[in-house]
């Protein structure tokens, strides 16, 4: 029963009674107090039941996080402890991760809305997520996070809301409120002008399942090295494979511009990154003609957007730029591993 | 946020809240107020402390919280003050029980109750933080009473009625509650508590001491020395003692279901009223598998589930009962007894049955989701599946087998990423020389040369952006020449760069867990030389062994790395110090200076901070008397390569002891790339002066006073959010404190700079 007193019911319901909501985002962006405020504010303010988790491991800034939202009426039990596989609410926090993660398994059309961070229109984003089809829909949170000094789980929020369509606001906000009230009072007014905002401006577009693309079903996927394959007692043979990861989901918006001209090589880069994304190699010295050592650029699949290196750079070489503004393929200077 | 409190059929008010498995059973903590708890972060148990200490600073309870060395530590921080008369809490995970473990048949031994959260996740090796049981099945056999919680609202529900079944006059013995890491530990879940901590403290009642170690009108003996034949006869009063909690395990149960509404027995038994097939099965995954009964139920098959809500004493009477008619059964462990042909409720399970008369229950010994490998409604059917296979055919094909292991892609192969690192491409840039005067100097340190310098760590690895542990790491090596084989202790800088199938490490590394790195490492290197006596690697093979650890790991990991500097073994020990537990969350580590705030010392109106000053590991690590003792800071990178260097040739003669400064953008609460103004401001305040110590010979390498650079301490502190509060009014006496350290210390140091005798 929610504190006005009515029963809440759910617009649709899973095989075993539950509204299911999945957040795809990278540590740092606040999904995981997302799902918890979403999860509260249903069982607290609206008489649900439910549960809020997250896929943790040791997750650091940065990496992907997937968070996960139950919720079902307020009488029935909740048991099943596994993650949301087919959610009626698909929310990515962040695109780039379209890139590394399937952030779309598991979105079925008819059943899934995905909702999704970027400037991008409805149909651009089925395009650029490469959606079988269905409902989607569209935020700008980064843009009314910086605007109203939120952030940008509060905008995802308040587009989760829409599209979910039976959150009440008072027990979101009042969930808000108790989440932030005593620790960020000041911040109160931000966040709930995000939430509005987010609920407001989400856009959304409706797909027919047309063959464009096809269908992306969730697997569980097992690893390809197994009991019968794997070297025992869990060793790596393969020294140094990180490097085939992809780090720049990692970034949120910024990047350091290499500027050539401005290198004096004096090396100062390369002790400050902690991503080892500087291509050196021994060369001749553009200015001088003398052989030694020469920068030849960043290699952006490592960087993380730390700033670090505009930081030490006394040279005016290396600048903080908007990633948005560059050709990330043009620039990327590739370090070379293997002879 | 919590709904308003509601009141029921004349029993107390109960509220709901919204609450993880940790978070309630720090709330039942609170609402118990213990006297103490003495504990150690570990993942995923580390919240339970966390949320208290942040009570604390809210003046919600006055539990003492202790953070210990280590969980040995905190074991024995609990076993003292138990022996002293109050009520003790604790919480731990996986190889932190396996930590205490010698300290838990003391506790139950000597007949201590107290209270244990086990939040449940896989043993090492290798590594894995996730949740099973193997660490309390481990633990099942050493005295203590063991209850399962099985998901949030059994966490708080067990948690409250533990205390009263352990301190019972009959019983007198720690109580275990172990519920799930992850699953339960971290979802929120709606939870009913009492509305008012004074329900929970009369149902309670004041702790009953039976043996007080402060006391002084009646002095005891606690602990003596006790052989045979005595012995057998103090195992035997503690053997009784946990037969008679059976029953009184009953009652509590009883009294807290007409206290709180809420029922629990021994053995929670699901539709298995005429089930003919079951799944015996423990905690989360339990209350999963109820929805595939109940899926199989529709299909009117007769299956049920068992689980136990205590392990310890076993209930061998309602596992009886309620097997009586099955004839299919699978008892699914998600942990393994290796070798012992099943986990250990299978083995349980089995002997249970052992010569019962008329039972013709077959069993069947499946190992599941290991190391929090997902457990899905599909996987209790296929379990359920098999029991009823067992039931129609009256045998079991498969005895025991793991479910849910996969073989793998034999057309897979790992690509390769790197050539090894040869001799001459690790060589040649850096030369350390000897002066006439026996100084060392180091030639070749310069910053663009070094570039060429092949990375001993890889890109790719998984540190937050602008972490320093990688700044620190790269820019030491660069003085390092040859090959290195590195050690990483449990951390930041080892979760990271290792997650398997991946490592970002392209010389050999070696992990172990962070109790334990320095003694590791000083057998790696003995072997080295023995092998090398023996001809067996040839004799100019040249190895440089460096131990990597946080400052974290340097509290659990202090005794064996101080055990290798007394030893002097030919290694270097780095440091990187960032000031806490950033691994596990931001706790307080000991190197946290006075007043400021973790996850587990906030700052709020009842507590500002930390509230002891930091350690000072190099001046630790200098009273042994090892040949070469360092501090080391980004923002001075030739300073670093130089001592790396100087390192190197140290360690020809022994252990070397290098401490660096580690700037963690999360923890500190700062901009990411900041990095070196804050690292500058540590440095010019004094409160990480740059120094080496060679055969005892302390020398200042960088004088901030004398360069009139040297800035008070609110200089780094205004830099950092986890230190803003340290610049408020209320938290000046604390400020002061810590600035007058600072400068004693520097005092201090100077007066060594200038007497070699110091």
């Amino acid at each position: 029963m929610t504190q006005s007193g009515k029963a809440v019911k759910l617009p649709v319901k899973n095989d075993l009674g539950f509204f299911e909501i999945r957040m795809e985002s990278i540590g740092g962006l606040g999904a995981n107090v997302a799902g918890k405020i979403l999860t509260e504010a249903a069982i607290i303010g609206m008489g649900m039941n439910g549960a809020g988790f997250a896929s943790y491991g040791s997750e650091k800034k940065g990496t992907p996080v997937k968070g996960f939202v139950r919720i079902c009426e307020g009488d029935q039990k909740v048991r099943i402890n596994s993650p949301v596989e087919e959610p009626h609410v698909l929310a990515i926090f962040h695109e780039a991760l379209a890139k590394s993660v399937p952030v779309t398994a598991g979105a079925v059309p008819g059943k899934t809305v995905v909702i999704l961070n970027t400037r991008r229109t409805p149909a651009e984003a089925r395009d650029f997520l490469k959606l079988e089809g269905g409902r989607v829909g569209v935020v700008d949170a980064m843009e009314i996070a910086m605007a109203t000094g939120s952030r940008v789980n509060m905008v995802m929020m308040g587009a989760i809301m829409k599209a979910a369509g039976f959150y009440e606001w008072k027990a979101v906000e009042e969930t808000v409120l108790a989440q932030f009230g005593k620790k960020y009072a000041s911040l109160m007014k931000s966040n709930m002008e995000a939430l509005q905002r987010g609920f407001d401006e989400v856009a959304f577009g409706e797909f027919p399942a047309d063959g464009k693309f096809p269908a992306t079903p969730f697997t569980r996927e097992e690893p390809k090295l197994g009991y019968e394959t794997a070297p025992i007692g869990g060793t790596i043979y393969s020294v140094g494979n990180m490097r085939f990861k992809d780090l720049s989901t990692s970034r949120t918006g910024t990047i350091p511009l290499f500027i050539l001209d401005k290198c004096t090589r004096c090396g100062e880069c390369d002790i400050t990154c902690p991503d080892y994304c500087f291509v050196w190699e021994k060369g001749k010295d553009p200015k001088t003609g003398k052989d030694g050592m020469v920068l030849l650029g960043i290699d952006y699949q490592y960087c993380k957007g730390c700033l670090r290196c505009t930081h030490i750079c006394k040279f005016g070489a290396l600048l903080p730029s908007k990633e948005a503004e560059q050709d990330m393929d043009k620039i990327t200077v590739k370090h070379k591993f293997l002879k | 946020m919590a709904q308003t409190a509601k009141k029921q059929s004349g029993r107390p008010a109960q509220t709901m809240v919204v609450q993880s498995g940790n978070e309630i059973a720090a709330t039942a903590a609170k609402q118990i107020n213990y006297h103490v708890m003495g504990y150690y972060p570990i993942t995923p148990s580390t919240e339970v402390a966390e949320t208290l200490d942040a009570m604390k600073a809210e003046g919600e309870h006055t539990i003492r919280m202790i953070p210990g060395d280590g969980e040995h530590g905190a074991a024995g921080i609990c076993f003292g003050a138990s022996t002293a008369g109050g009520r003790v809490f604790n919480a731990t995970s996986a190889n932190g029980l396996l930590f205490a473990f010698e300290q838990l048949p003391v506790q139950s031994g000597e007949r201590f109750p107290m209270v244990f959260n086990i939040v449940t996740r896989a043993v090492s090796g290798p590594l894995d933080i996730r949740g099973d049981h193997s660490d309390i099945m481990l633990a099942m056999n050493t005295g203590w009473i063991t209850l399962m919680a099985a998901d949030a609202q059994a966490v708080y529900d067990m948690n409250v009625m533990a205390p009263k079944i352990g301190e019972e006059m009959s019983v007198r013995l720690p109580v275990m509650v172990a519920f799930d890491g992850f699953f339960t530990s971290h979802q929120k879940r709606r939870v009913e508590i009492f509305a008012d901590d004074q329900v929970v403290r009369d149902f309670l009642g004041p702790f009953v001491p039976t043996v007080s170690s402060v006391d002084m009108k009646t002095p005891v003996t606690i602990g003596p020395y006790m052989n045979d034949p005595d012995q057998i006869n103090n195992k035997k009063q503690q053997s009784d003692a946990i037969i008679r909690s059976y029953d009184v395990i009953k009652k509590v149960f009883a009294e807290y279901e007409a206290l709180s509404g809420r029922r629990y027995d021994l053995v929670e038994c699901y539709r298995m009223e005429d089930a003919e097939a079951a799944l015996f099965i423990l905690n989360s995954a339990a209350e999963t598998a109820k929805e595939a009964v109940d899926a199989l139920r529709k299909e009117g098959l007769k299956v049920g589930l068992i689980r136990p809500n205590v392990i310890r004493p076993f209930p061998i009477e309602e596992v009886r009962a309620v097997l009586k008619n099955v004839k299919g059964l699978v008892v699914a462990d998600r942990q393994d007894n290796f070798g012992g042909w099943g986990g250990a409720m299978a083995i349980e399970v089995k002997a249970a049955l052992q010569g019962l008369k008329g039972n013709a229950t077959q069993v069947a010994a499946r190992v599941y989701g290991t190391g929090g490998k997902e457990f899905f409604v599909e996987d209790a059917a296929a379990m359920l599946r098999e029991a009823l296979e067992i039931a129609k055919t009256g045998t079991v094909s498969v005895p025991y087998a793991y479910f849910g292991a996969n073989p793998g892609d034999p057309s897979f192969t790992p690509a390769k990423a790197f050539d090894p690192i040869t001799e001459a491409q690790a060589s040649g840039l850096i030369r350390v020389e000897t002066t006439p005067e026996g100084k060392m100097e180091v030639k070749g340190n310069i910053l663009r040369n070094l570039t060429e310098r092949p990375k001993r760590i890889g890109p790719g690895h998984g540190a937050c952006p602008g972490c320093g542990i990688f700044v620190n790491m790269n820019t030491f090596m660069k003085g390092i020449e040859g090959h290195v084989v590195i050690l990483f202790h449990t951390g930041c800088g080892m979760v990271v760069t290792t997650g398997y199938p991946y490592t970002a490490h392209k010389i050999t590394y070696i992990h172990n867990l962070f109790q334990n790195g320095a003694a590791t490492l000083s057998g790696v290197v003995e072997m080295f030389a023995e092998r090398k006596a023996r001809g067996e690697i040839p004799k100019d093979e040249k190895i440089t062994f460096i131990m990597v650890t946080g400052d974290g790991g340097h509290d659990i990991g202090m005794g064996p790395s101080i055990g290798a500097a007394m030893r002097n073994h030919r290694m270097i020990i780095c440091e990187y110090d960032n000031q806490g537990y950033q691994n596990t969350g931001s706790q307080l580590s000991f190197t946290v200076p006075l007043g400021q705030s973790t996850s587990t010392s906030n700052y709020g109106p009842h507590q500002h901070g930390k509230a002891t000053h930091h350690k000072d590991t190099a001046q630790i690590f200098a009273a042994c008397h090892v040949p070469y003792v360092c501090t080391v800071a980004e923002n001075n990178p030739r300073d670093m390569i130089r001592k790396a260097a100087k390192a190197q040739k140290y360690a020809d003669e022994g252990l070397v002891f290098v401490k660096m400064i580690s700037m963690c953008p999360l923890a500190w609460k700062t901009e990411e790339r900041m990095s070196v103004p804050i690292i500058q401001a540590s440095v010019d305040c004094c409160f990480f002066p740059l120094y080496e110590v060679e055969h005892g010979v302390t020398t200042i390498n960088y004088d901030p006073e004398e360069k009139g650079k040297k800035v008070p301490v609110t200089e780094f502190l205004k830099h950092m959010g986890k230190t803003k509060h340290m610049l408020k009014p209320d938290c000046k006496p604390e400020l002061d404190r810590f600035q007058a350290e600072v400068d004693r210390r520097w005092v201090r140091l100077k007066e060594m700079h200038k007497n070699p005798l110091l």
